[in-house]
C-alpha cells in the first residue's frame, strides 16, 4: 500500500464499478490493508525509537519527580493528541497522576493571542507564562515543520524547559532544530500513519516514565 | 508495565472491525450526500470527540471535500444534538462499551430520526442501540485510547468515506421501508423522546424525527426527556437510561 499523501485514491477500485456490495468488500480489504499498514509502522516505530524513548522518559520522569510540569501542544489533530497526552498523565490507567497543562484548550487564551500577537506565537507566549526551567514541553507535529511549534520549542530551551518533540515524514525543521532535546520521527509520509504512530510513542514515553517513577518510589 | 503495542495480536485487530467500517462508511457516505451533518461526542475522551470532527472538516489531503461534522461536549449533548440535528443527520460516539451517556444519546439517536453509530474498544457492547458498531475487541479501552488505535479506526472511517464518494452511483440512499406490516416499523416498539407533557394528560413525543402525539396512560407520570417505547401510538414502557 502506498504512503502517499494521495495513497487514498484506491487503484483497485474502478470508476465504472456499481456494485454496493463488491464496493463494501473492497473498502474492508482496504481497511485491513491500512490496518496492518498502521501497526506494522508503528511496531517499527517503537522499535527504531526505543534508545531514544529510554532518554527521553529518564529525562521527563527527573523533572517529575523533581517537581516539574508537562505542557503539551499542537495543530489541528495534533492539538487533540496534545490534549490526549495531558488527560493520560493526569489521569493514567495505572501508576502515579502527573501534572500537565494542555496549551491548546482555552479559546479565550488562543484566540487572544491569536489575534494580538500571530498564531506563530500562540505556544511560545504560553510557555513564557507557564513555563519555568524543569518543567517538559511535548509538541506533536506531523509536519515538523510548524512555525508555531518552532517558536514554542525555541522559547521553552531558552528557559530551561526539557524540550520532546514527535513528528512525521523526514523530521524536517523540528529534527535539526537544538531548541529539540528529544525529537522522536514516525518515518512516514501518511499524516494518519504518522498521527497513529505518534500516539504510540507517546503512550510508551509515558509508560518508561512510570516505570523509572515507580523504580524511584514514593515523591 | 503494561506493553503498549503487541503485534501478536494483529489478526484479530484488523479482522474484527474491518467489514463493520466498510458498511458503516457506506451508510456514513450515503448520509453526507443527502446533506446530513454528523455530530461527535466521546464522553471518557473529549479530545477523540474533538480529531475525529476536524478530520471531516479540514481533510488532510487537499482537494478533499470538507464535511461538516460537530464536535459536541458530553455534558450538554443530548440538548444540543437535540436542538441543533435534523432527521437524516449522524450521530457518532466514540466510547468504551461501559459508557452511560453515549449509550443513552445512541438511544435518543433513534428517537430523533439520526443514523447512529458507534466506535470504541475493549468488550463490545450487547444490545447497541447504534445503527452501526465499529468496535475493537481484545483491548483495554483505556490503552486503545492512547497506542493510536482508536484513532486509526475513525482515521479509516474518514478514508473509506472519501473512497465512497469516488462512486456516485452508490450514494443512493438506501430505500425506505414503506410496508404497511413491516416488523421494523409497526410489530415492534420503536424508541420515543417525551418531547411535551400536556395539562390534559396528552403527550407528545418524538419519533424517528417526527413529533407524534401518544396514549401514554400505561406509563404515566412521564416527563419531558424521557424515553419510551411506543407501539401504534401507545407507550408500553419506559426505557430507563441506557445501558440498564
Amino acid at each position: 500500500m502506498s504512503t502517499e499523501p494521495t495513497g487514498f485514491l484506491y487503484p483497485f477500485i474502478e470508476a465504472e464499478e456499481r456494485d454496493g456490495a463488491a464496493l463494501v468488500a473492497d473498502l474492508a480489504h482496504s481497511a485491513r490493508s491500512k490496518m496492518a499498514d498502521s501497526r506494522a509502522l508503528r511496531a517499527a516505530t517503537l522499535d527504531r525509537c526505543g534508545d531514544a524513548i529510554e532518554l527521553a522518559g529518564t529525562a521527563m520522569a527527573a523533572c517529575f519527580a523533581a517537581g516539574g510540569r508537562l505542557l503539551a501542544f499542537g495543530n489541528g489533530g495534533s492539538a487533540t493528541d496534545a490534549d490526549g497526552t495531558v488527560d493520560l498523565f493526569r489521569h493514567p490507567p495505572q501508576g502515579r497522576p502527573l501534572p500537565a497543562l494542555s496549551l491548546v484548550d482555552d479559546q479565550a487564551v488562543l484566540t487572544a493571542l491569536s489575534n494580538d500577537v500571530g498564531f506563530e506565537l500562540v505556544f511560545s507566549r504560553q510557555v513564557i507564562a507557564h513555563g519555568q526551567a524543569g518543567d517538559i514541553a511535548v509538541g506533536f507535529s506531523t509536519s515538523g515543520d510548524s512555525v508555531n511549534m518552532l517558536r514554542a520549542f525555541e522559547e521553552a530551551s531558552g528557559r530551561g524547559l526539557l524540550t520532546v518533540g514527535l513528528c512525521g515524514y523526514e523530521g524536517a525543521a523540528m529534527a535539526v532544530s537544538d531548541a529539540v532535546q528529544h525529537c522522536l520521527v514516525v518515518r512516514s509520509e501518511s499524516v494518519h500513519r504518522i498521527q497513529e504512530a505518534q500516539d504510540a510513542l507517546m503512550l510508551e514515553l509515558w509508560s518508561t516514565v512510570q516505570r523509572h517513577l515507580a523504580a524511584r518510589g514514593s515523591p | 508495565m503494561m506493553a503498549v503495542v503487541e503485534t501478536s495480536r494483529a489478526t484479530r485487530l484488523e479482522e474484527g472491525p474491518a467489514a463493520d467500517l466498510a458498511v458503516a462508511s457506506l451508510a456514513l457516505a450515503r448520509r453526507f450526500a443527502t446533506g446530513a451533518t454528523m455530530w461527535c461526542v466521546a464522553p471518557q475522551w473529549p479530545s477523540h470527540g474533538r480529531h475525529v470532527a476536524v478530520e471531516f472538516v479540514h481533510p488532510v489531503i487537499v482537494g478533499t471535500r470538507a464535511l461538516p461534522a460537530v464536535s459536541v461536549d458530553a455534558a450538554d449533548a443530548a440538548a444540543a444534538v437535540r436542538l441543533a440535528a435534523r432527521p437524516g443527520d449522524i450521530l457518532l460516539a466514540v466510547s468504551s462499551a461501559d459508557d452511560v451517556c453515549a449509550a443513552d444519546l445512541l438511544t435518543r439517536a433513534g428517537a430523533w430520526g439520526l443514523t447512529s453509530l458507534w466506535l470504541g474498544a475493549g468488550s463490545r457492547p450487547s444490545g447497541s442501540p447504534a445503527d452501526h458498531v465499529v468496535w475493537l475487541e481484545g483491548v483495554e479501552p483505556a490503552v486503545a485510547s492512547r497506542s493510536g488505535d482508536l484513532v486509526l479506526l475513525y482515521h479509516l472511517l474518514w478514508e473509506l468515506t472519501h473512497v465512497v464518494f469516488e462512486h456516485p452511483g452508490l450514494l443512493a440512499p438506501e430505500p425506505e421501508c414503506t410496508d404497511e406490516v413491516c416488523v421494523t416499523c409497526a410489530d415492534e416498539g420503536r424508541v420515543a423522546e417525551v418531547s411535551a407533557v400536556h395539562p390534559d394528560g396528552r403527550v407528545d413525543v418524538v419519533v424517528a424525527g417526527r413529533r407524534e402525539a401518544i396514549d401514554a396512560s400505561l406509563v404515566t407520570p412521564v416527563a419531558p426527556g424521557d424515553l419510551l417505547l411506543v407501539h401504534a401510538g401507545v407507550a408500553i414502557t419506559t426505557l430507563r437510561g441506557a445501558g440498564s
